[in-house]
């Protein structure tokens, strides 16, 4: 009597939603994997560019080094997009002589906004997923284990002496389709919340990151 | 690059991860479940004809018996052995006799020494055939005294499964009431007539306690037919079976 038999003998409906389940968990469980690895590496590049950019460096050069890089490696992600935006619509702003400041102002933060709502995007994405792997699985393997043991109860109506060996297979084999549906919620739920609570103090930091560097370039706009 | 790099490692580390959670899963439950699945003995209830075996008890006699033809065969040679012997003394005697008529007297002496041994000899004979009538008798007695205590074996055997029915069928039936207590005990006895029906039941020794020893007689009320009883041999029956005391007394309980 080995799982295997069990998940062999089952019925075909709640072999399908073993099925479901078990791609569920592997594949919020790769979306687990990649989520921390980015999520990990964006707080790291956030804190380096912090580090960069209040460290004194002149900003044209900061920028610079910035495009330069991301003319070599592709697009980075983060925080330095955002500056990169507001830097490159100010500078491109204040080059028209006929520019007002409050105008100038009001378009380096749009363009700022924009940058954060793609880096916000960039974030998110795949959390949703894990979210509903962790709200439904339950649901799903709940379902092939009332299904499961429906049928069981069923057969055993059928048998003249009911004994619990005749009943047990079968609850024993429904009752893997929710451990496997908790199997699969239970990471999901806790990378979900994990990961939900690290977006927002990352996109909580990059917006007041894009309003420190609204302020800089405010007093700059000014000060000429 | 890097999304696709991380990506490779996340789908890397889950497959991983779920194919160790099978190969677990594989290994690791066998032993678990042998264990669980043990299941109580059931007593099998199943009459089973017990036909006496045969195949040892006339082996030894097969044996004994052509040794006491040896025997016997011997005992034959010897006495032609002996007959001819005598025979030939006899010839001797005559020619002595013609040779030495004159010794009448020595001749009649040897005629009754003659009858004498002729007197021995058919004594003897008597004996070795008292001695070998004896000694079949002996060894007939101690065949069937075999053979009687294998049939008491086998009938032992075979009441012992129709008690274990018996106790069964009445276990089934026995409803303990609430006031039921260990130790407590009450000895019943049932009577049977051949069909397997009961007839009769008494209370030997009654527990003290009325309500039990009315559950326990409502028992074998309830139970009130041994069918199977009916394939058993009538001998045995009468035997054994006519009357059975049976007694009842919870072991199950914690009180």
């Amino acid at each position: 009597m080995s799982i295997w038999h069990l998940i062999s003998n089952a019925s075909v409906l709640v072999q399908l939603v073993m099925g479901i389940l078990f791609v569920a968990s592997i594949m919020s469980w790769i979306m687990i994997v990649q989520r921390g690895i980015f999520l990990n590496a964006a707080q790291r590049g956030f804190r380096q560019f912090e580090d960069a950019f209040w460290s004194g460096v002149d900003l044209n050069k900061l920028y610079g080094e910035l495009t330069q890089e991301a003319k070599e490696h592709g697009g980075r992600d983060g925080v330095e997009n955002v500056f990169r935006a507001g830097f490159r619509e100010f500078n491109r702003l204040a080059q028209t002589d006929k520019a007002d400041p409050d105008a100038i102002m009001e378009g380096t933060d749009r363009a700022m906004r924009v940058a954060l709502s793609r880096e916000d995007e960039k974030l998110n994405i795949s959390l949703p997923f894990l979210a509903s792997v962790a709200s439904v699985s339950p649901y799903i393997g709940l379902f092939g284990t009332v299904w499961g043991i429906m049928n069981s109860f069923r057969g055993l109506a059928m048998v003249q002496q009911a004994t619990l060996a005749t009943v047990a297979p079968g609850i024993s084999e429904a009752l893997i389709a929710t451990a496997m549906g908790l199997f699969a919620a239970i990471p999901a739920l806790i990378a979900y919340n994990r990961y939900a609570a690290i977006v927002e103090t990352m996109n909580s930091s990059y917006e007041t990151f894009a309003e420190e560097f609204s302020s800089i370039l405010h007093r700059q706009i000014r000060a000429n | 690059m890097g999304s696709f790099l991380s990506y490779s490692v996340a789908v890397l580390v889950s497959l991983a991860l779920h194919l160790g959670l099978l190969a677990v899963l594989f290994v690791g439950w066998e032993p678990e479940t042998s264990r669980v699945m043990i299941q109580p003995q059931f007593i099998e209830a199943k009459l089973v004809e017990l036909a006496p075996k045969k195949t040892v008890a006339p082996r030894k006699p097969k044996v004994d018996v052509a040794k006491q033809k040896r025997e016997a065969k011997k005992r034959r040679d010897k006495q032609r052995r002996d007959k001819l012997a005598a025979q030939k003394k006899a010839e001797d005697k005559k020619r002595e006799q013609e040779r030495i008529a004159a010794l009448s007297e020595k001749k009649r002496l040897e005629e009754l020494r003659l009858a004498e041994e002729q007197r021995r000899r058919d004594e003897q004979a008597a004996a070795e055939e008292a001695e070998r009538k004896r000694i079949e008798t002996e060894f007939a007695e101690a065949v069937a005294a075999e053979q009687a205590e294998i049939n008491a074996q086998e009938d032992e055997r075979v009441a012992n499964s129709y008690r274990q029915l018996i106790q069964q069928r009445l276990s089934q039936n026995w409803s303990r009431p609430p006031s039921a207590r260990l130790g407590m005990e009450t000895l019943i006895r049932i009577r049977l007539v051949p069909t397997g029906r009961i007839v009769g039941v008494t209370i030997l020794t009654s527990s003290g306690d009325t309500a039990f020893d009315r559950s326990v007689e409502q028992a074998a009320l309830k139970v009130e037919q041994f069918v199977e009883l009916q394939g058993m041999k009538p001998d045995l029956f009468e035997r054994k079976f006519r009357q059975v005391d049976v007694a009842f007394s919870p072991e199950d309980l914690r009180l």
